[in-house]
C-alpha cells in the first residue's frame, strides 16, 4: 500500500491530501500540521472584526471530510525532518517524537509574514496576522488602542485595515510605493486611494515608516519625520516562503526563494513535491517559474501534486492568477498580469484603459465601472485585467476572465465587450445556457434595462 | 434541472418580501421576530436590484454548465445530480473568491461570519419538506415562480403565438385600411 505523507493542513496540503485519495482510494494518506485544527486563512479579518471568535468560526476539512476520503490527520504536529534516503518524516506530536515512512510526500508549509527591517519592529504590539495565533494579538491589542497603523500594500493588508476601522481604530495605512502595486497599474491605485481616503483610511504614502518608537511596546511610529502616536503597528507586507523543511532536506529553491519545481509539482528530490505559498508555480502563457501565493493557485497545484502522489503523471502548463476583493465599498477585480508582473516573467506588455466607448442612441451606455485596465503582449493579445467598480463588477470580471484565460484578441475582445446589444445577446445567449428564465420583455425593452441600469451604476 | 425560479420583472413592486423571507430562512431561528436580533444578521441570498423602472428580485440562477462549478479549485461548489441546485459546502471553501468573479450575475457573496462564500441554495431544505423557496412564497405579485422548464417553455411558445397572430391581424388591418 502507498504511503503518502502531506506536510501542512491548509489550502494547498488538504487538497493534495484529497486528490491523491481520489486518485488511489488504497493510499494510506496522511496529513501532518502545525495548525490545532484547519481553518480558512482568508476568515482572520472577520476575526479581527469580531465576527468570529475563533479558528472554530472558520474551520474547514472537517473531520467528515477527511474521514469520507480516509484521510488521517495529525494535529498539532510539527514535521522536524525529511530524510529522502530512507524516506522518513520526523515529527513531534505532543512532546513525543515519531517516525512515519513514505514512498511519496507533499510540502505545503506555507508563509511567514514578511517584515521589513525597520527600527523598533521587534516592539510588544508590531504584529502580523497569516495565521490565527498571530491574530488573536492584533485583537487584544485593539481592544485599548484607539489608533492602529497598518503597513502593507496587498489586498490582505487593505482587508486588515477596514476589518479594524470596522472596529472603531482610527487607521493609518502606510505603504512605500502604491497600494496594490504588484496587483493594478499606477492610475487604478491612485483612485483607490481617493477613495479609501474618502472612506475614513488615512494614508501615509512616498515612503516606508522609519521607526517604531516606545518603550517595550509601541508609543508610536514616525513618518516622513513625523511621529504619529499608536499602540497597534500590523505588518501586512507580504509573505514570504516558509522553506526551512525544504533547505533542510537540500531540496533546490527557485530565484524567488521558494521551492523550485517541475510542471508536474515535483521538487529537486524525487518523490517529494512541494505546493502553495513554500513553492513556485508556473504562469500562465509563458510557463516561467513565479511566487505567486494565493490560495487559489494553492489549491490547484495542490491537486496535481497529490494525483501524482498516488501514481498519476499530471503536468500544468500554468496557472492564471485571479483576484476579487471587496474593500471599503469597492469591488477590485485583477486577472493574469500587471505591468509589474509582467516584469517579473519578462513579458512585454502595452496598457490599455477600458473606457467605456462614447456611443450614440439606443447604444448609449454610461459608465458602469470605476476604471479598467486591459494589458496585451505584443501581438495585441489579452495578457491581463483589471477593473473597480462600486457594485455589478462581476458582471464584466467573467468577460474579463475569459478574454485573459483564451488569450484573446484586444480587438476582437472589445467589440464584444463595448456592444450593447452584444451584452444583451450574450446574456440571452447565457441565459439560454443557463436555465435562467427571465420572462422575456423584448429586445428594445431590455436595451433600455441595459441603459437605465448602467447609468445608475455611476449615480 | 427542470425547476428554476422564474422572474417576471414586470410584476415586481420591489417590496423586498423575498430578501427578508430568503434572510429569514437562512437565519439560525427561522423566525422573523428572531432572526432580526440574530448576530451576525442573516443574510439575504436574493436582492432586488434597481433597473430603471423596474426591480430585478435576482438570485442564483443555478446554471446547467455553472462555471462556479468549473473555476472552484476544491470542488465546494457543486450540485449533487442533474437536478439538483447550486450548492456551497463550506467545510472546502478556501476563501479565494474565484467564483465571484467569474459569476455573470454577482450573485455569490462573501459570507460575513467565516468569509465561507454564500449563495442561494433554492431552499433545498424546505423544497425537500414540498414547500417552495422562500422568496417564491413571499412574492405577494407573482414575480417569482418557482416553474418547471417543460411548462415555461410551453407557456412561452404559447404567448410567442399570440404575439404572432397579433402581428399578423395588425398588417392585415393595415394593408387594409390602405
Ligand atoms: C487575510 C487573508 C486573505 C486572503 N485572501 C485570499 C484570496 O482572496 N484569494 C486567494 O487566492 N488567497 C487568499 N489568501 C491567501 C491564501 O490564504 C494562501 O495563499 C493559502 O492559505 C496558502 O495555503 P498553503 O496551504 O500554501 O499554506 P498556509 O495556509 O500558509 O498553511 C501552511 C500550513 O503548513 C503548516 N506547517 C508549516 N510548517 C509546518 C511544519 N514544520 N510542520 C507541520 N506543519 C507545518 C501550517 O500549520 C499550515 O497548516 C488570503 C490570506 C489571508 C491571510
Amino acid at each position: 500500500m502507498r504511503k503518502i505523507v502531506i506536510i501542512g493542513g491548509s489550502a494547498a496540503g488538504m487538497m493534495a491530501a484529497i486528490a491523491a485519495a481520489e486518485q488511489d482510494p488504497d493510499a494510506e494518506v496522511t496529513v501532518v500540521t502545525r495548525d490545532r485544527l484547519p481553518y480558512r486563512r482568508p476568515a482572520i479579518p472577520a476575526l479581527i472584526a469580531g465576527y468570529i471568535t475563533g479558528p472554530a468560526g472558520a474551520k474547514i476539512f472537517s473531520p467528515e471530510t477527511l474521514g469520507r476520503y480516509n484521510i488521517e490527520l495529525i494535529c498539532p504536529a510539527e514535521v522536524t525532518n525529511i530524510e529522502p534516503k530512507s524516506k522518513v518524516i520526523s515529527i513531534l506530536s505532543n512532546g513525543k517524537e515519531e517516525k512515519l515512512a513514505y514512498d511519496a510526500a507533499v510540502i505545503a508549509t506555507g508563509g511567514h509574514p514578511l517584515i521589513p527591517e525597520i527600527p523598533g519592529a521587534d516592539k510588544k504590539g508590531v504584529c502580523t496576522f497569516t495565521t490565527y495565533e498571530a491574530a488573536a494579538e492584533i485583537v487584544e491589542t485593539a481592544k485599548t488602542a484607539s489608533c492602529a497603523v497598518v503597513v502593507g500594500a496587498g489586498f490582505i493588508a487593505l482587508e486588515i485595515a477596514e476589518a479594524l476601522m470596522y472596529k472603531g481604530l482610527d487607521v493609518y495605512f502606510n505603504v512605500r510605493s502604491r497600494i496594490l502595486r504588484k496587483l493594478v497599474e499606477p492610475e487604478v491605485s491612485e483612485f483607490l486611494i481617493h477613495k479609501f481616503e474618502q472612506q475614513g483610511l488615512r494614508m501615509l504614502t512616498g515612503e516606508a515608516i522609519s521607526e517604531v518608537g516606545g518603550k517595550s511596546s509601541v508609543e508610536y511610529v514616525v513618518h516622513k519625520g513625523n511621529k504619529i502616536a499608536t499602540n497597534l503597528v500590523v505588518m501586512g507586507t507580504g509573505v514570504k516562503p516558509n522553506v526551512a523543511l525544504a533547505e533542510k532536506c537540500s531540496i533546490e529553491l527557485g530565484p524567488s526563494g521558494a521551492v523550485k519545481l517541475d510542471n508536474r509539482m515535483q521538487t529537486s528530490v524525487v518523490g517529494i513535491y512541494a505546493v502553495g505559498d513554500c513553492a513556485e508555480s508556473p504562469d500562465l502563457g509563458t510557463g516561467r517559474f513565479v511566487y505567486s501565493p494565493v490560495g487559489s493557485i494553492g489549491a490547484s497545484a495542490g491537486k496535481i501534486a497529490g494525483r501524482n502522489t498516488a501514481g498519476a503523471n499530471q503536468e500544468t502548463a500554468g496557472f492564471l492568477r485571479a483576484q476579487a476583493d471587496q474593500i471599503l465599498g469597492m469591488q477590485i477585480f485583477s486577472i493574469g498580469h500587471s505591468t509589474t508582473s509582467a516584469k517579473e516573467v519578462s513579458l512585454k506588455v502595452n496598457v490599455h484603459d477600458l473606457s467605456p466607448p462614447e456611443s450614440t442612441g439606443k447604444e448609449r451606455i454610461t459608465k458602469p465601472f470605476e476604471v479598467a485596465k486591459l494589458l496585451t503582449d505584443d501581438n495585441d493579445k489579452i495578457v491581463g485585467a483589471q477593473l473597480v467598480a462600486k457594485k455589478y463588477g462581476a458582471q464584466f470580471a467573467w468577460q474579463l476572465y475569459g478574454a485573459v484565460l483564451a488569450r484573446e484578441n484586444r480587438e476582437e475582445f472589445l467589440e464584444r465587450f463595448n456592444s450593447p446589444r452584444m451584452k444583451v445577446a450574450e446574456a440571452l445567449v447565457h441565459a439560454i445556457k443557463s436555465t435562467v428564465v427571465v420572462e422575456s420583455v423584448g429586445e428594445d425593452k431590455a436595451l433600455a434595462l441595459a441603459d437605465t441600469a448602467s447609468q445608475e451604476n455611476t449615480n | 434541472m427542470d425547476k428554476a425560479i422564474m422572474i417576471n420583472i414586470e410584476k415586481c413592486l420591489a417590496c423586498k418580501s423575498c430578501e427578508i423571507a430568503c434572510a429569514v430562512a437562512h437565519s439560525k431561528s427561522g423566525v422573523l421576530e428572531e432572526a432580526v436580533e440574530e448576530l451576525p444578521r442573516p443574510q439575504r441570498m436574493v436582492t432586488v436590484e434597481a433597473a430603471g423602472e423596474f426591480g430585478v428580485p435576482l438570485q442564483c440562477r443555478h446554471c446547467e454548465a455553472a462555471p462556479c462549478i468549473e473555476i472552484c479549485p476544491t470542488g465546494a461548489i457543486q450540485r449533487f445530480d442533474e437536478q439538483a441546485p447550486v450548492v456551497v459546502d463550506a467545510d472546502l471553501c478556501i476563501g479565494c473568491k474565484l467564483c465571484m468573479l467569474i459569476c455573470p450575475f454577482g450573485v455569490l457573496q462573501i459570507g460575513p461570519e467565516g468569509r465561507a462564500i454564500i449563495k442561494c441554495d433554492m431552499c433545498l431544505e424546505r423544497m425537500g419538506k414540498g414547500q417552495e423557496p422562500a422568496c417564491v412564497e413571499a412574492c405577494p405579485t407573482g414575480a417569482l415562480k418557482l416553474i418547471s422548464l417543460k411548462e415555461a417553455t410551453k407557456s412561452k411558445r404559447r404567448e410567442a403565438s399570440k404575439q404572432l397572430v397579433k402581428e399578423v391581424e395588425q398588417k392585415k388591418s393595415k394593408s387594409e385600411e390602405k
